[in-house]
């Protein structure tokens, strides 16, 4: 009997030894793991947070943010497709402490480098609404003095941080992913071999791109879905008829007037498909082929195409002469938005084969340029002549049926 | 014990005021913009740590005031030391934890939002819990200890060991690594303290509301060893598919599966000691106990489930796991806490006791519960559908809406049912609790008794 009641005590020794094992099993012994992991597979000079960085980073800890956006993309196909290559451990190596979180709210946000330009990013954290128009997103307008074009410090570091995440991995490139597989050495490991098969590192749907395919968008008759898309994704930017007065008017460049402009259909496809890199303009790859066709018929519907004067021949051949001089190394000889000096620049020209401004709109741009692009004011350097002349000119670019 | 229990019902409300809050503001997110304390993300931090520190720590030390003096036959150790702890954890852990996370000064760890200077005073605190409480166990002896007992030996001596390793590992080891340790903790917050105590409470209650001993007490030990084996071994099952060593995961996994078993068996015993007892319907606190008793079972084979990997693929991240925690802290844990409240309540001679509002909060909460968390559970499913669809994530946000609407409705019922519960507490006619109890006996009211015997002594 005495036995049986020194069990306890037995039991208890066993009870203190079952924590001590749970603590060395899951957490000293994966620590380990993962430490190994950290030195063999990062890259050779992996890189780091600059102050600014780090300060973001700590408001994000402050304000919660880990808690409706992880930081942790799991080895399954969901995540690997939706977001992109599985978290790996080197790549919160500088986070004490970690910013996994167990709650998706809104997205993971592992991969956000490169993802928003930062006015897309101020005017989202000023009013999340005005440029996401279903988000609950709170608003962090206490970042700001006043205004979502007003950041203070504390919004900018903020802003630093979050297009850092991910950088390191994508900046390392293919020979950092190389050297992370061959630190792996791990080829029977079966979940480890899903982040080398992972075919890009950013695999975000909003991600724009400055080059990409143009899927072929069939017209599309569903206008009502179109409308009804367009208002609950893209009025919050472009307004509720297109006049470009959306909620998020501190976008820069700001948002197209879809209202004065005419878009062929394969320029809204490839636009859809790959939105418009550098500026706030998101690529809109998770919705179908059908949701887009629909869309792309509820812009086409927006254009005004007002009635516009006939053009003397004379004023055609100087707006040609005035354009191959001054445009044609953005714009390209044939408005294709393919100039010699395009890859030097931030933002792809206006491919002026896709889209067709009105002639008051074309005259707008060549008077007052786009601010937050590259295109510049030409009063001053043209003459009131020339300008009208190429801003009739450049409207001559454009194909219905271009691919 | 008085104070830590109306402590705990007036922190619940505060807590419970920063979750609607935050429920509120994904309905209308705007609200309090351009208030920093009252963000989202600080109101969320302020919202867990106020159940389980505010709430539900206050109520089972209220509840070890009035269970470890009965359990061991002696005194806690003192009522200065009392004092004490009352204060440290009421004005030096939770008001100032609160203000501080509001004010900016927190820690990003799940069920470790209060900022380390916090913890300091949260381990000095459980220190003192130890040193009152645990002495008059090992003054006894421990041969024979009651199920209770080693609960709540387990939980207070665990947590001690549990809580530093959540609270300040994550913050010198990085990344991944820490994530290990915060797993593990998160884990231990609920299975080393908020079980233990919870099933210390159910075990007390059971057999001494319904007047029966328990079942079994070979599978209560049993219960109790396997629970305080397994527990630890589940943490790392909130990283399922995560860069964790897969065979960590794997035994998180397999441990979560036995656990869900353990809980069966925990739970067919405290249910059998229960049947036929007609005490159910009688006794409001023991009403209390036995509900949480079962959404314990229902919790824990949801959390075996939702731990397995073909389910945890789909619904992980999603308002499911939600629905999950408020099952366990609002169904199981509070249910326990209150009925616990409530049990020992009735057993001070002096206390106010309110027979009907208990009953109307009995009622209240369940229906609280039972709108809230079906709902997150279909919420977090429509939310996995999608995610897995490949739909635009903002559909998973609109899908969710009309259910985080039925949530934040889900508190009309819930604050009426704390507020009877308060009404409970303070209302009726002083040891109207013990005249229950008494009557529900068989016994003659105290009243009658004396002027009977006066009687008999004087026919005599």
């Amino acid at each position: 009997m005495r036995a049986l009641r020194m069990s306890y005590i037995v039991a208890s020794v066993a009870g203190v030894l079952f924590f001590v094992l749970s603590v060395a099993l899951l957490g000293v012994w994966p620590a380990r793991v993962l430490q190994e992991q950290t030195s063999n597979m990062a890259p050779e000079n992996p890189l780091g947070l600059t102050r600014s960085e780090q300060r973001g980073r700590a408001i994000y800890a402050r304000e919660g943010c880990a808690y409706c956006h992880t930081q942790q993309i799991r080895f399954t196909e969901a995540d690997m497709k939706r977001f992109g290559a599985p978290t790996l451990a080197w790549e919160t190596r500088l986070d004490y402490p970690h910013l996994w979180g167990t709650r998706r709210i809104g997205p993971d946000l592992s991969r956000q480098y490169q993802t928003h330009p930062a006015d897309w990013h101020f005017a989202h954290l000023y009013s999340p609404r005005s440029v996401v128009t279903d988000s609950v997103m709170p608003n962090y307008r206490t970042l700001f003095n006043g205004a979502p074009d007003q950041p203070t410090q504390e919004a900018r570091d903020l802003v630093n941080y979050l297009d850092s995440l991910g950088r390191a991995r994508e900046l390392a490139g293919p020979e950092g992913e190389a050297r992370a597989r061959k630190g792996c050495n791990c080829p029977d490991d079966e979940m480890q071999q899903m982040v080398f098969h992972s075919p890009v590192i950013n695999a975000n749907a909003g991600k724009a791109r400055r080059a990409g395919p143009t899927p072929t968008l069939s017209n599309s008759t569903d206008i009502a879905r179109g409308r009804e898309i367009y208002q609950h994704n893209c009025a919050s930017c472009h307004g509720p008829q297109g006049h470009g007065d959306g909620a998020a008017g501190s976008l820069r460049p700001v948002s197209a007037d879809l209202s004065e402009h005419q878009y062929s259909l394969s320029r809204l496809s490839f636009v859809l498909e790959n939105g418009v890199a550098g500026t706030a303009m998101p690529a809109w790859r998770d919705f179908s082929l059908a949701d887009r066709a629909a869309v792309a018929a509820a812009v086409r519907e927006l254009s005004t195409r007002p009635a516009e004067p006939a053009i003397p021949a004379a004023t055609l051949e100087l707006g040609a002469r005035v354009y191959r001089a001054n445009c044609a190394q953005c714009h390209g000889m044939n408005g294709g938005g393919d100039g010699s000096a395009v890859p030097e620049l931030r933002i792809v020209p206006a491919n002026l084969q896709g889209v067709r401004p009105t002639l008051a709109q074309s005259i707008r741009v060549l008077r007052n340029g786009i601010e937050g692009t590259q295109m510049a004011v030409w009063t001053g350097r043209l003459s009131e002549a020339e300008l009208s002349a190429v801003a009739y000119y450049v409207r001559g670019f454009y194909q219905e049926g271009q691919r | 014990m008085y104070a830590h229990g109306l402590a705990a019902v007036l922190m619940l409300f505060v807590a419970m005021t920063f979750g609607l809050l935050a429920g509120t503001q994904l309905l209308l997110p705007d609200l309090g913009a351009g208030v920093p304390w009252m963000t989202w993300g600080r109101l969320r931090y302020d919202h867990t740590q106020g159940i389980l520190f505010g709430w539900l720590t206050n109520a089972f030390l209220a509840f070890l005031y009035h269970a470890v003096p009965v359990l061991t036959g002696r005194p806690v150790t003192s009522v200065r030391l009392g004092q004490w702890l009352f204060g440290l954890w009421n004005f030096a852990v939770v008001i100032p934890g609160w203000m501080l996370v509001l004010a900016g000064f927190s820690q990003p760890l799940e069920w470790a939002e209060f900022p380390l200077i916090t913890d300091a005073f949260v381990i000095l605190a459980l220190l003192l819990a130890a040193v009152q409480f645990l002495p008059a166990f090992f003054t006894k002896g421990l041969e024979d200890l009651y199920v209770s007992s080693w609960y709540v030996l387990g939980g207070l001596v665990f947590t001690l060991f549990a809580y530093p390793m959540g609270n300040l590992v994550p913050e010198f080891l990085p990344g991944a690594q820490g994530a290990a340790f915060s797993g593990l903790w998160i884990h231990d917050a609920v299975g080393l303290f908020v079980t233990p105590l919870a099933l210390a409470i159910i075990y007390f209650v059971i057999p001494a509301a319904s007047r029966r001993p328990i079942y079994s007490h070979f599978l209560s030990m049993l219960g109790f060893w396997l629970l305080f084996f397994l527990y630890p071994l589940n943490g790392t099952h909130h990283y399922v598919y995560s860069v964790i060593p897969m065979s960590a995961q794997i035994g998180a996994i397999t441990a979560s599966a036995l656990l869900g078993l353990d809980v069966i068996l925990v739970v067919t015993n405290l249910l059998l000691s229960l049947r036929g007892s007609g005490y159910f319907a009688r006794d409001i606190p023991l009403r209390f106990v036995a509900t949480g008793t079962v959404f314990y079972l229902l919790v824990s084979i949801q959390g075996s489930l939702q731990a397995q990997m073909a389910i945890n693929r789909a619904v992980h991240f999603s308002d499911w796991v939600i629905g999950h925690s408020h099952l366990a802290m609002l169904g199981f844990a509070t249910f326990a806490a209150a009925g616990g409240i409530g049990h020992a309540w009735q057993r001070i001679p002096w206390a106010r006791y309110n027979r009907r509002a208990m009953t109307w909060s009995y009622w209240l909460l369940v229906t609280g519960v039972l709108l809230m968390v079906p709902h997150l559970t279909l919420a977090g499913l429509s939310e996995a559908r999608l995610w897995q669809s490949g739909a635009p994530w903002i559909e998973s946000v609109r899908a969710a809406q009309i259910h985080w609407l039925v949530r934040v409705l889900s508190a009309i019922p819930l604050f009426a049912g704390f507020i009877a519960f308060l009404i409970g507490l303070t209302t009726g006619p002083p040891g109207a609790g013990l005249a229950e109890i008494e009557s529900s006996i068989g016994l003659e009211p105290v009243e009658q008794v004396s002027p009977k015997m006066m009687e008999a002594a004087e026919a005599s």
